[in-house]
C-alpha cells in the first residue's frame, strides 16, 4: 500500500533550551517533491527536523507523519545531519554506508552479501560508489554529502529529512546535490524535506517552503 | 625461554590481553574515548589497591573499581550537541576521585611502595595459573559483550545522529561499551600495569586506524599488532633485562610513527603516479 506524504502538527508547541520553536502550531502539508524549511539562524529548524524524527519531544500537542508519530515510521524516513562523520575520518566512506545497513540491529553483521548489495545500491543511486574506497576525511565537502545521503537511502525511504545539504559548499557542488535531490524525488518518488539558507539556488525546484519564524510555520506553494 | 613456566605463563597472558585490547580499543579510538582508557587502567589501580589493603586479589577490585567508573563515564553519553567537553569532565573527575582513594588505600595497605610498584607497572613475569583463568574469563565476556554491541556501537560511533533517527539505543550500547571498557582494561592492567595499560588499548588501535582500515581489518590488524607489542616486548625483556612495559610502550610509539609514515609515502606515490597519468 502506497502511503501519502503528509505531515501534520496538531498545536505544537517546541522549544530548544529556552528558545520557543513552535508556539501552538497547526499545520497540515503535503511533502511530495522537495519541501524547503526556511528560517533564519536559531530559528530552530534543526530541532524541528529532529522533532519530526521524534529525537526531540513537543511539550505540547502532536506531530503525525503519514498519520503515524515520527517514532513508528522511522524506517521510511532517512535522515542527513548537517555534519557527516565527523568522528571517524579515517574510515572509507564505504564503510560508513555499510556499517549503517542493519547498523539498528544487536550481534555480529552477517548476511554479508546482502548488506553490501544494499550499500552499492544506494551509493550508485548518489554518485558515490567510485571515491567510496577513500577515507571521508579525504573527501570534499561535495562527495561527503554524497556519502551521507547513501546513509540516509539505506532502506529505500519514503521521506528523506535533510539538515543544510548545501552548507558549505560551492556552487558547482550545490548545483550537483540540488541536481540529485530533484532526480531521487523524480525517480524514486521520495519526499524531500531540507533546510537550508541557499533559497535562490533552490526556488526553481523546490515544491513548497515551510518558514520558520518566530515561534510560528507557514506553508508557501 | 620457554621452558620456564613463568614465561609461558606470561606469553599466554600476553595473548589473551592483546585480543582484548585489539578489538576494544579499536572502538575506543573511533568513538574518540583515549582519554577514558588512561583514566580507566589508572582508576583500576585504585581498586586493586583497595582489595590488596581488604585482603581480596587485586585483579577482582580492579574489575570492580573500573566498571563501577565505566558506568559512570558511560551514563554521561555522548549526544549529538556538545558533549565531549561534558565527557571529558566527568572523567577526569572521576580520575582524581579514585586516585584519591587509591592513595589512602595504599597508604592503609603495608608494604605500600612495592605494592604500587606492581600494580602501576605490572606484573607479567607473575602470572599464575589462577590469573590466566580470570584472564580467559574476562577475554569471553568482553569479546562477547563487544559481539552483541558491535552493530549499534559501530553505527552510533560511525553516525551518531543518523542512528538516533533510526532508533539505535544509542545510550544502551554507550553503557554497554564502557563496561567492555572497564574490564578490558583491568586485564591489560594486569599485564602491562595501570600507567602502560593504555599503551596496548591505544597503540595498536590508533596504528590500525592510521592506515586508513575499515572496520573488519581495523580490529584485526589491531589485535595482531597487540600481540606482536606485548610478545615482543616479553621477547626484549628476557634479552634486555629491561621491563616489559617499556618495550611495549616505545613499540606502540614506533608502531603509530611509521604508520604515518607508511602514509606519507603511500599518498605521495599515489600522487606521483596520478601527475605522471596525468601528462
Amino acid at each position: 500500500m502506497h502511503l501519502r506524504t503528509d505531515l501534520r502538527l496538531e498545536n505544537v508547541t517546541l522549544s530548544a533550551g529556552s528558545s520557543v520553536v513552535l508556539k501552538g502550531v497547526s499545520l497540515q502539508t503535503s511533502l511530495a517533491g522537495i519541501t524547503l524549511l526556511s528560517g533564519r539562524n536559531g530559528t530552530g529548524k534543526t530541532t524541528l527536523l529532529r522533532a519530526l524524527l521524534g529525537l526531540d519531544k513537543p511539550s505540547h500537542g502532536s506531530i503525525f507523519l503519514r498519520n503515524a508519530v515520527p517514532e513508528d515510521i522511522r524506517k521510511d524516513v532517512g535522515y542527513m545531519p548537517q555534519s557527516i562523520g565527523d568522528a571517524a575520518l579515517a574510515i572509507p566512506a564505504f564503510s560508513h554506508v555499510l556499517n549503517a545497513v542493519g547498523g539498528a540491529c544487536w550481534g555480529l553483521p552477517f548476511h554479508w552479501r546482502a548488506r553490501r548489495r544494499e550499500a552499492e545500491r544506494v551509493l550508485k543511486l548518489t554518485g558515490a560508489r567510485v571515491f567510496a574506497h577513500r577515507p571521508l576525511g579525504a573527501l570534499s565537502g561535495g562527495e561527503r554529502q554524497r556519502i551521507g545521503l547513501a546513509q540516509a537511502l539505506i532502506g529505500a525511504p519514503e521521506l528523506l529529512f535533510l539538515d543544510e545539504p548545501l552548507a558549505g559548499l560551492d556552487h558547482g557542488a550545490q548545483n550537483e546535490i540540488i541536481s540529485l535531490l530533484c532526480e531521487l524525488s523524480r525517480n524514486l518518488g521520495i519526499g524531500v524535506l531540507m533546510t537550508s539558507h541557499e533559497t535562490s539556488s533552490l526556488k526553481d525546484v523546490v515544491s513548497r517552503t515551510l518558514l520558520l519564524e518566530g515561534g510560528h510555520l507557514r506553508a508557501r506553494i | 625461554m620457554l621452558e620456564f613456566e613463568f614465561m609461558r605463563h606470561a606469553f599466554a597472558g600476553c595473548a589473551l590481553v592483546s585480543v582484548i585490547a585489539g578489538p576494544v580499543g579499536w572502538f575506543l579510538m573511533l568513538r574518540r574515548q583515549a582519554f577514558a582508557a588512561h583514566a580507566l587502567s589508572h582508576i583500576g589501580f585504585s581498586g586493586a589497591a583497595g582489595a590488596v589493603w581488604l585482603g581480596f586479589p587485586p585483579l577482582a577490585g580492579m574489575i570492580a573499581f573500573s566498571l563501577a567508573a565505566g558506568l559512570a563515564i558511560g551514563s554521561e553519553h555522548e549526544a549529538d550537541r556538545g558533549a565531549p567537553v561534558q565527557r571529558d569532565g566527568t572523567i577526569g573527575l572521576v580520575l582524581a576521585a579514585s586516585l584519591g582513594l587509591g592513595t589512602w588505600f595504599l597508604h592503609m595497605a603495608n608494604g605500600a611502595s612495592s605494592l604500587a610498584t606492581t600494580l602501576l607497572f605490572g606484573d607479567v613475569l607473575g602470572i599464575g595459573r589462577n590469573t590466566l583463568f580470570s584472564l580467559l574469563a574476562v577475554a569471553i565476556v568482553c569479546l562477547s559483550g563487544l559481539g552483541v554491541l558491535c552493530r549499534p556501537l559501530l553505527f552510533s560511533s560511525l553516525a551518531p545522529q543518523v542512528a538516533q533517527a533510526k532508533g539505535v539505543p544509542v545510550k544502551i550500547a554507550a553503557l554497554g561499551f564502557m563496561a567492555v571498557c572497564a574490564l578490558a582494561c583491568s586485564a591489560c592492567a594486569e599485564v602491562a600495569g595501570a600507567l602502560l595499560a593504555f599503551s596496548l588499548m591505544i597503540g595498536p588501535p590508533a596504528t590500525a586506524l592510521r592506515l586508513n582500515l575499515g572496520p573488519l581489518a581495523g580490529v584485526t590488524v589491531s589485535t595482531l599488532l597487540a600481540l606482536f607489542l606485548s610478545w615482543g616486548g616479553l621477547i626484549l625483556s628476557w634479552e634486555t633485562d629491561a621491563p616489559v612495559p617499556l618495550w611495549i610502550g616505545l613499540g606502540a610509539a614506533l608502531l603509530y610513527g611509521g604508520a604515518g609514515l607508511w602514509v606519507r609515502f603511500r599518498n605521495l606515490s599515489v600522487r606521483t603516479t596520478s601527475s605522471i597519468r596525468a601528462q
